[in-house]
């Protein structure tokens, strides 16, 4: 009885269960750039019980929140701190329409659906300073940001005519969630993942729809939009864990939290029943190994010297240790873990003009531990932090996958693996 | 995911045993849920301070005289002043310098100005090595204007009931006015975050030499030094007087910098540190742990030839209380409590608490036991272990460094 009622009394949100710490706000990296921002204990379970009696306590502030999550992972009490911020920015907002920057940036998939078919053109328009300069007055996306180049054929299309067909005659199955930044931006990260996934067995297919999973919709608060999205993935993803019996791989890990978590606690979307067969490949593929259920074979003269960086989505998942681990397993790979900091992107946030100064200060940490380094490149799981950190640092940043298939010896793997 | 060793907690006794692992070559991994209650540390490390409310001039005599229940027994009292230096030299060796001796103990002075035994305390921080033998005669206490972590009167208050004239100086600089824009901001981490420019270092040094009138030591609030002591060094060398630290109200400064310098060490050992993820539950094989398993990891468990539990007292739900009885949340092992409710808390919030004594029974070696039987592969650090008292004895970081070590020396025999 006792027992019960103290269950009771917690709310979803677990707000009552913060024991006012501020631990949350010493990891806050946006408390640490600018005094506009109250902080997380103050945004998140502080102005809760506010809110909880009047509605008109909601701070504007709040906005100014990167949902970096680093206050959810810092809490010793496991309070849904980011959540709670979440929830009180998606209330406020509601019945007001987002602008037309926000709505542009917000739909990925609809931006690189257009920009496809003009590839050539968007990016040099894009690139352009006059562009720039009127993106920057019209719009207010800064005119320091670069948008990541176009692809000219999608990856959906360069996987129906190249790759599709050799996929059925492989021993195991998985899904593929590639996301927007694979299918417009940047297809070879989803074809290292089928030359990876082919050499050890493994076919690589499609969802039967995929849209974008939303991630920049929420943030931009476009929240119908993205239920509409998510419900039509979480068929999908359904349908290839249930009938097909296909574990969905991803290669984004904001992709990969928004399916697996966010779904559930932003868009009210269950996903509990497929949630442990959405996973990073990283994770996938290690644990493979791990249960040597497929061998991997490098190149003999692989030799790099590169920096991880834990992105803010990887960090709350708790999953670096699989890419980290994963990257370590190439005998010429020397890796440098970075300390776990925010680079200041996330997402569209940084995209932003009047976010532009604040997202460079968050970041600073991070790209002079990069420097301090000295490595050629930097891995990290997230297309954001790449924009980044790449453009932040000049060095090149890539996809541990990607870096997995370029140190692998691909004939020595499918012959170690069986396949002729 | 096979790990050699695989340690639930990430505070100063998971990461001072993960240390001493991964430093030979072991593969590692750290589970930590959420930041640790080193974050509540002051600078300072204790190995017993007080003994029947007396405090503790020889701490390695005193401990000689523990019962056997106590975890610095079970170690061995004949090796505490080993263990003792290699632990001072694993701090060292992270980037914490500290300062102090096994044979006599120091005074630190915490927020409220009271003077308590301690072992080591950070080197920038202010240590009275004698009671009778003051390191200054007037002391500058540099008090910052709307400050939240300092209650300043208690301070001035403690230090001259030590003997020390103190000139209580409120003072400002263009940075911190800045800061008291939004009321959240007037903490110690906030200051310490904003106060890291060449600039700003200057302009307080500036201030402080102007203000601190004819004191021959500036005190200064823990608002320094977050990631290291460099900051805290420049600010020295451009202060025209020698000039300590002095700790805050939590979270403090002093220990998120140890907390980072740690974990920062782990890390380039090549140690995992699982940062927010949680040990839900294990599994055993006959009398060995087989595998734990986490939040984060779900359904793929840790494996390991070795486990250790550093998952803290209550505070840091290493222990867990309802009402019918206190329990280990992760696997279910065996607990030194009462099981009479009413013999669990006394009233006084001063008073000593018996809670504060109950954690996980551990056999001879620190092994857990689980219904009375010892598991040989999992053993127990810290705080998570029973009998002793962080509190009244003052042996609470000195338990978590020392059990550390005494572990990682038996998983690598």
């Amino acid at each position: 009885m006792a027992e019960s009622m103290q269950l009771c009394n917690i709310s979803d949100n677990n707000f009552e269960q913060c024991t006012k710490c501020s631990i949350c706000t010493t990891v806050c990296p946006v408390a640490a750039v600018t005094t506009d921002y109250p902080g997380p204990k103050q945004a998140g379970p502080d102005g809760e019980r506010y809110r909880l009696k009047d509605p008109a306590y909601y701070d504007k502030m709040l906005k100014l929140c990167l949902n970096c999550k680093r206050c959810e992972v810092a809490c010793p009490s496991g309070v849904h701190i980011a959540d709670i911020i979440q929830q009180a920015r998606m209330t406020a907002g509601q019945g007001k329409r987002a602008s037309l920057r926000d709505t542009m940036l917000a739909n990925t998939d609809l931006l690189g659906t257009m920009a496809n078919l003009v590839a050539p053109i968007a990016n040099a328009a894009l690139g352009l300073k006059p562009t720039k300069l009127v993106m920057d007055s019209m719009m207010a996306i800064d005119k320091h940001r670069t948008f990541p180049a176009y692809s000219r054929t999608k990856f959906e299309t360069w996987y129906k005519r190249h790759a599709a067909s050799g996929q059925e005659a492989m021993p195991h199955h998985v899904s593929y969630f590639h996301g927007c930044y694979v299918n417009y931006n940047f297809p070879k990260l989803g074809q290292d993942l089928v030359k990876l996934m082919n050499a050890v067995g493994y076919g690589v297919h499609l969802l039967d729809k995929e849209q974008c999973c939303g991630v920049a919709l929420i943030a931009n608060g476009l929240y119908k939009q993205a239920k509409r999205q998510g419900t039509v993935n979480a068929t999908s993803i359904r349908r290839s864990v249930k009938e097909q019996r296909r574990t969905v791989l991803t290669t984004s890990s904001s992709c990969t939290f928004n399916l697996r978590d966010e779904y559930p606690a932003i868009l009210d979307i269950d996903t509990s029943d497929v949630r442990d067969s959405i996973m990073l490949a990283t994770r996938f593929i290690y644990n493979l190994v791990d249960e040597e259920e497929i061998k991997l074979i490098f190149k003999q003269d692989y030799k790099r010297r590169i920096a991880y960086h834990t992105a803010c989505h990887m960090q709350r998942m708790g999953w670096q240790i699989y890419s980290i681990e994963m990257l370590r397993m190439i005998p010429g790979l020397d890796l440098v873990e970075l300390e776990q900091e925010c680079c200041g992107i996330s997402g569209t946030y940084g995209f932003k003009k009047e976010n532009y100064e604040r997202s460079q200060a968050i970041g600073s940490t991070l790209f002079k531990s990069i420097e301090e380094a000295k490595v050629e490149a930097v891995a990290t799981d997230c297309e954001t932090c790449k924009w980044q950190i790449e453009m932040s640092t000049g060095l090149p940043v890539e996809n541990p996958i990607s870096i997995l298939a370029d140190a692998l010896d691909v004939e020595a793997t499918r012959r170690a693996n069986g396949l002729k | 995911m096979r790990m050699d060793t695989v340690i639930m907690g990430g505070g100063l006794s998971g990461l001072t045993c993960g240390i001493a692992l991964a430093k030979r070559g072991k593969r590692v991994a750290i589970v930590a849920s959420g930041q640790s209650t080193l974050l509540f540390n002051g600078g300072s490390m204790e190995l017993l301070g007080n003994i029947d409310g007396k405090a503790v001039n020889a701490p390695l005599e005193a401990i000689a005289a523990l019962p056997q229940d106590h975890p610095y027994s079970k170690i061995g009292a004949d090796r505490i002043a080993v263990l003792a230096d290699e632990a001072r030299q694993l701090l060292a060796d992270a980037g914490i310098s500290m300062e102090g001796s096994t044979a006599r103990n120091h005074w630190r002075i915490t927020p409220m100005g009271i003077a308590k035994p301690a072992w080591l305390t950070l080197s920038d921080h202010l240590r009275l090595d004698d009671l009778n033998n003051l390191p200054a005669k007037r002391v500058a206490l540099m008090c910052i204007r709307g400050f939240f972590d300092e209650p300043n009167g208690m301070l001035e208050h403690g230090l001259q009931g030590l003997g020390l004239e103190v000139k209580k100086v409120e003072f400002t600089t263009d940075d911190i006015t800045a800061l008291r824009r939004s009321p959240s901001e007037m903490r110690a981490s906030s200051l310490a975050k904003h106060l890291t420019s060449n600039n700003a270092l200057k302009r307080l040094a500036e201030q402080i030499n102007t203000l601190a009138g004819d004191a021959d030591m500036v005190l200064l609030p823990s608002v320094l030094g977050q990631n290291d002591d460099s900051d805290v060094q420049m600010l020295q060398g451009l202060v025209s007087k020698p000039l300590r630290l002095v700790a805050t109200l939590p979270p403090a400064v002093a220990g998120m910098r140890m907390q980072t310098l740690l974990r920062h060490y782990f890390r380039m050992l090549g140690g995992n540190y699982l940062m927010g993820d949680t040990a839900v539950s294990g599994a055993f094989d006959s009398d060995r742990l087989a595998s734990v398993t986490t939040a984060k990891l779900g359904d793929m468990p840790l494996k390991a030839d070795n486990f250790v539990l550093a998952t803290g007292s209550f505070i840091s739900r290493g222990l867990r209380a309802d009402y019918e009885r206190v329990y280990e949340p992760v696997l279910d092992l065996d607990v030194d409590a009462d099981s009479d409710r009413e013999q669990w808390t006394r009233f006084g919030v001063l008073e000593p608490q018996a809670y504060m004594r109950y954690g996980v029974a551990t056999d001879g070696n620190l092994h857990c036991l689980k219904r009375g039987k010892p598991i040989n592969n999992l053993h127990a650090i810290g705080s998570v272990l029973s009998g002793h008292d962080a509190i009244k004895m003052g042996d609470g970081t000195g338990v978590s460094l020392l059990t550390a070590l005494a572990v990682a020396h038996d998983i690598l025999a």
